[in-house]
């Protein structure tokens, strides 16, 4: 309302009179407004024909959506100065009637409730004991199938996972990994031989391996074994929330993980030190046997992935 | 005699209202519904602030009609199969049947990407428009008795619809909406003795078993939806029923809504105001592309890209988890990953539990227990709006740390360091906010000792002709007060012989419902006298709420000579 | 005496010799295409590099190409055309000219005394890592001290750029020769596959590039002046903090990626709109809250009152 209208005191609808200047379109020129609607009209049917033209000629998406998105934003520019110019100005007012009811009503309501129905428990308590204590324990036992049925109890998927001793190191293709296969600095996803193709094997198993330069890394006590020929594996699931590890920086020798940048330094053992995790990768067990190739000396001596309570 | 019944006569036998008051009649004996007539003129204000809520609410129907659309080409399933689309790099690849059928709503389907783009835009702007619409309820105190049901339900909408949106978009089984079902399921292993619990029995088995989709789609496209729908009804009748809060103003009570009436104004307006909206999300539809699934291509666990973040209102979530210290403890052999646990589960609690209890707290701490009808002007509950804006600005920051390697790369960082910036500017940005939206709140309220913007000064001029200015002596109407219909300031009073200037008041009666309206300057007249309106001066204006526009109240001894400002004692 | 018995066991004999020669000729046969799943017959792997029967000699038994169908790695004289001898005159200048003030006159690198990274030696790189890194602009470095030099349009042309290569290569010969990509008979959906294994960690999985840690980042590869020879000498030799895949892919394996970086990752199929830079859900929600808000509260500005 601009500083310069007329007063206008708002006014009920229910003794309200055709005349009254309140019932008069808000518009100064009312039929000029009115030509501009119709032609916004008229342009959001042209743009609906277009809609289903394009569609019969299966044009492009941004064909198909620029049609019906003009169309119907014109018309619903027309809606709008239909009400706000060309329908009665008002202002219009209404009385806010009190929500509450009188006491006289919550008297009703309260004795309604708490003494004739209340008053029906208070004569059986014994039945409305049992009552509530069956209905209660249905509602104890209906979590049961809701809950439980919905899936196995975490098991051995949890804390082992499909490497044994002696699994062979597997690319995703298929091919083993044998010791003169890498050149150092290559860093490459591997699976146990056999569950490459698996969702577990992807999910659970999956490992990265990373060939350094033997002067380059610490070695941890009693992982002496393990990283043979500068041959270092670990899980390549983050200790943080388990996504892929799969982002390594030779020159910097970490890897960082994707997700929230966790950042593992792989000389020592896949330490943290940048970066949410909470705990080093898991460092998997290697050894090269005699024909030459990468297999696991075991599984992994700690559940891999991230923590949770039955963790030690 | 003719017993034919002319066309004329039948009509009119129809009465004033003709064939459609017929119908209507006979509907309303069979249920009654000619009382619905009040609904018909019920009035809603106008303000414009009030249509962010209805953003949501058409968005929501977007969202069903072409969600709609795409459960009937969706395939909720993890089976492994061969697509064999027109879409070529991933001719010949094995991915799951919800990706396969995903894709070929995008090639396949004519009009299907417009539908899973615009059904993907509207879901963004529903949540956008629920946190705006939820701001402005906040900040003008809509929340307040009697409303404190509607926005709990409210509360509990942006919650439903924040989930609904991560199922959503988790369906299609792409490579990023996979990465974060992995970090969802091990958010919930970290949960302190159930969790894996949990994790295993919504997932059905370890990550990722093949349940989780055809769950999460029932999940997303029945369950939520009609709980969403429910509320949404619920809401509405709340608003229906207790009439909608209104912006203080002239001729505005406690006890009246002023505004346009539902049928034809507010309907044309709001109808019109769906069409906008439809037409908006079309042409975002059209012409901005969202959610790839086939730039992405399908989940697998052991593949991962870099710079995948949740959608934006999850966005919160993954900053809050990438500032978070790696801290977690581990006694008596178990393990509580505080650093997956705090930022993902308790951090949010604290947020919604400051939203969901802040009716009673406000309650409680300023010991109003009163009914509120009239909206507060922000500025006017400086410790409200500062203290919504510090959590608003918290939620803010957390989503802009979910973006720290895009930030990086964009500004040529280093990502440790913007990663430590984000980590130490998190605790000071709420802070800062709140003391400055604290500051400029009190300073344009005027309240006492602080900012000088309203506070009156006395001018004086010296015979020498020097200005002197101090501060007024108190009065009453310095004081803020809480909004009531006041129509007219009816202190203005005058018995002094005309000036050439300044400010000439006079005591009249009481007029209700007019605006404010200056006396015209003339020569000294009794109390008492009727006036007529003085003709229009600026300074007739619209005032915002009862404030005073002059002092009037300035009180000084008559000076000699005349100064600027003449002083008339009341 | 021959017997019916002793007919049937020597028939029975003969059978399974037979079969046992056709097996091991089959496995071997089938173990030497490198298709077979599981065991591998020899010990070291040979991809990437020249062997007996993948490689083409010149007059004086030089190695001037070899390779597979996939990809046929070439010396710089066989790309050029030019002999070897006429390829060193022209790159000793230039290397003289732009290189040798970092790299030596000897190419064995000069060590800067805080970062012995900072100027490498280049004996034994071959002659593609050369090529790769003067034709991406990489090199000559614009800020020797900068912690990743960046991609830039290189002043030195193509043909300089082999003809250093083939210089430095001159000093101590070492493959793997310049990688001269077969995309015809890529499989670009393979390469989508691997990218997404392999490459999508760093680069993203629309190739967008990212910061990654201390200041480092992984380039974009939507830069359509990137070549499938550099994206196959990359992957093979893992430049600066890359890790290289120099026997852990097959030939047709990088064939194939290069053919989805070139494809896809250049020319993004953005059917749905303004694709924004492949950035995902963080554009998107700017874009939602920003234009899609922004614009609908301007419509509610108008519809609405002001008061």
């Amino acid at each position: 309302m601009s500083t310069n209208e007329e007063h206008r005191t708002p006014v009920s609808l229910s003794n309200i009179s055709e005349n009254d200047p309140r019932m008069q379109p808000a518009a100064k020129n009312p039929d000029r407004v009115e030509r501009w609607i119709a032609l916004m009209f008229l342009a959001g049917f042209v743009g609906f024909a277009g809609f289903g033209w394009a569609y019969w000629v299966d044009a492009a998406p941004w064909i198909l959506g620029s049609t019906v998105g003009f169309a119907f934003s014109l018309i619903g520019i027309g809606v709008v100065a239909w009400g706000k110019y060309l329908m009665p100005k008002g202002p219009f007012v209404e009385e806010r009637h009190d929500m509450r009811s009188t006491d006289e009503e919550r008297d009703a309501l309260a004795a309604a409730i708490i003494q004739r129905g209340g008053g029906v428990i208070k004569r059986r308590p014994m039945l409305g004991a049992l009552l509530g204590g069956g209905l209660g324990v249905f509602g104890i036992v209906a979590l049961f199938p809701v809950l439980r049925s919905l899936g196995p109890l975490p098991g051995k998927t949890l804390t082992g996972t499909d490497w044994k001793k002696g699994s062979y190191l597997v690319l995703q293709d298929g091919r083993r990994v044998h010791v003169n296969d890498f050149k150092i600095a290559e860093a490459v996803t591997v699976f146990p031989e056999g569950f490459e193709e698996t969702p577990n094997g992807q999910a659970v198993d999956q490992t990265i391996i990373i060939r350094l330069d033997t002067q380059d890394f610490t070695t941890k006590k009693g992982r002496e074994t393990w990283g043979p020929a500068g041959y270092v594996a670990y899980s390549k699931l983050c200790s943080h929330l388990g996504c892929p590890v799969g982002l390594y920086e030779q020159q910097l020798q970490m890897l960082v993980c994707p997700c929230h940048q966790s950042m593992f330094d792989v000389t020592v053992g896949a330490q943290p030190n940048f970066g949410p995790a909470p705990r080093p990768l898991p460092q998997l067990p290697l050894f090269i046997d005699k024909e030459g190739y990468l297999r696991s000396q075991s599984d992994y001596l700690e559940p891999v992935g991230p923590g949770y309570w039955e963790r030690s | 005699m003719s017993d034919v019944m002319t066309k004329r006569t039948a009509k009119a036998a129809l009465g004033p209202y003709g064939r459609v008051g017929h119908v209507l009649n006979e509907l309303d004996d069979r249920v009654g519904s000619a009382k619905a007539r009040n609904l018909l003129d019920k009035i809603f204000p106008d303000h414009w602030s009030f249509m962010l809520g209805e953003i949501a609410l058409y968005s929501f129907v977007i969202i069903m009609v072409t969600g709609t659309f795409l459960t009937l080409y969706y395939v909720p399933s993890q089976t492994v199969v061969t697509y064999r689309g027109s879409y070529a790099p991933l001719d010949g690849i094995k991915v799951s049947q919800a990706f396969a059928s995903s894709v070929d709503l995008t090639f396949g389907v004519r009009g299907g990407l417009l539908m899973r783009q615009m059904h993907h835009w509207a879901c963004d702007i529903f949540l956008g428009a629920m946190v705006v619409h939820m701001a402005r309820v906040f900040f003008t105190g809509a929340f307040r008795k009697p409303r404190e049901l509607n926005y709990t339900i409210g509360t509990t909408l942006l919650t439903l619809g924040i989930v609904n949106g991560f199922l959503g978009y988790s369906l299609p089984d792409d490579l990023v909406s996979g990465t974060g079902l992995r970090i969802a399921f091990s958010i919930l292993e970290s949960i302190p003795v159930v969790g894996t619990y949990l994790a295993f029995f919504i997932f059905g088995g370890n990550f990722p078993g093949t349940a989780v989709i055809p769950r999460f789609f029932i999940l997303h496209v029945l369950l939520i939806p009609g709980i969403i729908t429910a509320m949404v009804g619920a809401h509405l009748f709340l608003l229906v029923r207790q009439k909608h809060t209104q912006f203080p103003g002239p001729g505005r009570t406690e006890k009246n809504v002023v505004g346009t009436p539902m049928f034809p104004v507010f309907m044309g307006k709001t109808t019109g105001y769906l069409f906008i909206v439809t037409g908006v999300t079309a042409l975002l539809g059209a012409f901005t592309q969202i959610n790839p699934i086939w730039l992405f291509g399908p989940y697998d666990a052991a593949k991962i890209s870099y710079a995948v973040q949740p959608d934006w209102y999850m966005g919160f979530l993954d900053g809050a988890l990438r500032i978070a210290p790696s801290w977690q403890t581990n006694n008596f052999g178990h393990t509580i990953p505080w650093t997956v646990t705090f930022p993902a589960l308790i951090l949010p609690g604290i947020i919604f539990g400051i939203a969901y209890a802040w009716p009673s707290l406000e309650r409680k701490f300023t010991g109003d227990y009163e009914m509120h009808n009239l909206l507060d002007r922000p500025s006017e509950v400086p410790v409200r709006t500062a203290a919504g804006a510090a959590l608003l600005s918290f939620v803010v920051w957390l989503f802009i740390a979910s973006s720290t390697d895009v930030i990086a790369n964009f500004m040529h960082l280093s990502l440790n360091d913007v990663l430590w910036f984000m980590r130490v500017t998190t605790f000071i940005v709420p802070v800062v906010t709140y003391i400055v939206t604290l500051k400029i709140c009190q300073e344009m309220r005027g309240a006492d000792g602080s900012g000088r913007r309203k506070t009156p000064s006395l001018v004086t001029r010296t015979a020498e002709g020097e200005y002197l200015s101090t501060a007024a002596p108190y009065h009453e109407e310095m004081e803020h007060h809480e909004e009531s219909a006041v129509p007219v300031p009816t202190f203005l009073v005058q018995h002094e012989v005309p000036l050439s200037n300044g400010v000439r008041t006079v005591e009249r009666a009481d007029v209700p419902n007019r605006r404010k309206a200056a006396t015209p300057l003339s020569p000294a007249f009794e109390s008492g006298d009727v006036l007529t309106e003085a003709p229009n001066h600026q300074e007739m204006g619209d005032y915002e709420d009862g404030s005073v526009l002059v002092p009037t109240f300035l009180v000084e001894e008559d000076l000699p000579d005349g100064g600027a400002v003449r002083t008339i004692e009341r | 005496m021959i017997t019916l018995s002793t007919l049937r066991r020597s028939m029975s004999a003969l059978f399974v010799l037979f079969l046992g020669t056709f097996s091991v000729f089959a496995v071997a046969a089938h173990a030497a295409s490198g298709e077979m799943t599981g065991a591998r017959t020899g010990p070291a792997s040979n991809i990437g590099q020249p062997t007996p029967t993948n490689s083409v000699k010149d007059a004086n038994g030089n190695v001037v190409q070899y390779g597979s169908d996939a990809i046929t790695y070439k010396s710089p004289s066989a790309i050029t055309g030019k002999t070897s001898a006429e390829l060193q005159n022209i790159g000793r200048a230039l290397y003289l000219q732009n290189c040798s003030t970092c790299h030596g006159v000897k190419a064995n690198g000069v060590m800067a005394k805080d970062n012995p990274e900072a100027y490498p030696s280049l004996i034994n790189v071959g002659p593609a890592v050369i090529d790769f890194w003067i034709s991406s602009g990489r090199m000559p470095a614009a800020n020797p001290n900068e912690i990743q030099a960046a991609r830039k349009t290189s002043r030195i042309s193509p043909l300089q750029s082999l003809a250093i290569a083939e210089w430095v290569n001159s000093l101590s010969p070492a493959y793997p020769y310049v990688p001269v990509v077969n995309t015809k008979d890529a499989n670009a959906a393979n390469g989508f596959n691997l990218f997404a294994l392999n490459c999508a960690a760093c680069h993203t999985i629309t190739g967008g590039g990212d910061a990654l840690a201390n200041g480092t980042y992984a380039p974009t590869l939507q830069n359509s002046a990137i070549t499938t020879t550099q994206i196959a000498t990359a992957i093979r030799s893992g430049p600066g903090n890359m890790p290289n895949y120099s026997s852990s892919l097959t030939d047709a394996q990088v064939a194939d990626i290069a053919k989805y970086v070139k494809t896809d990752i250049q020319n993004p199929n953005n059917i749905g709109g303004a694709g924004m830079g492949g950035l995902g859900p963080v554009a998107e929600g700017f874009v939602a809250l920003a234009l899609g808000i922004g614009i609908l509260a301007l419509a509610a500005f108008w519809v609405g009152d002001r008061q």
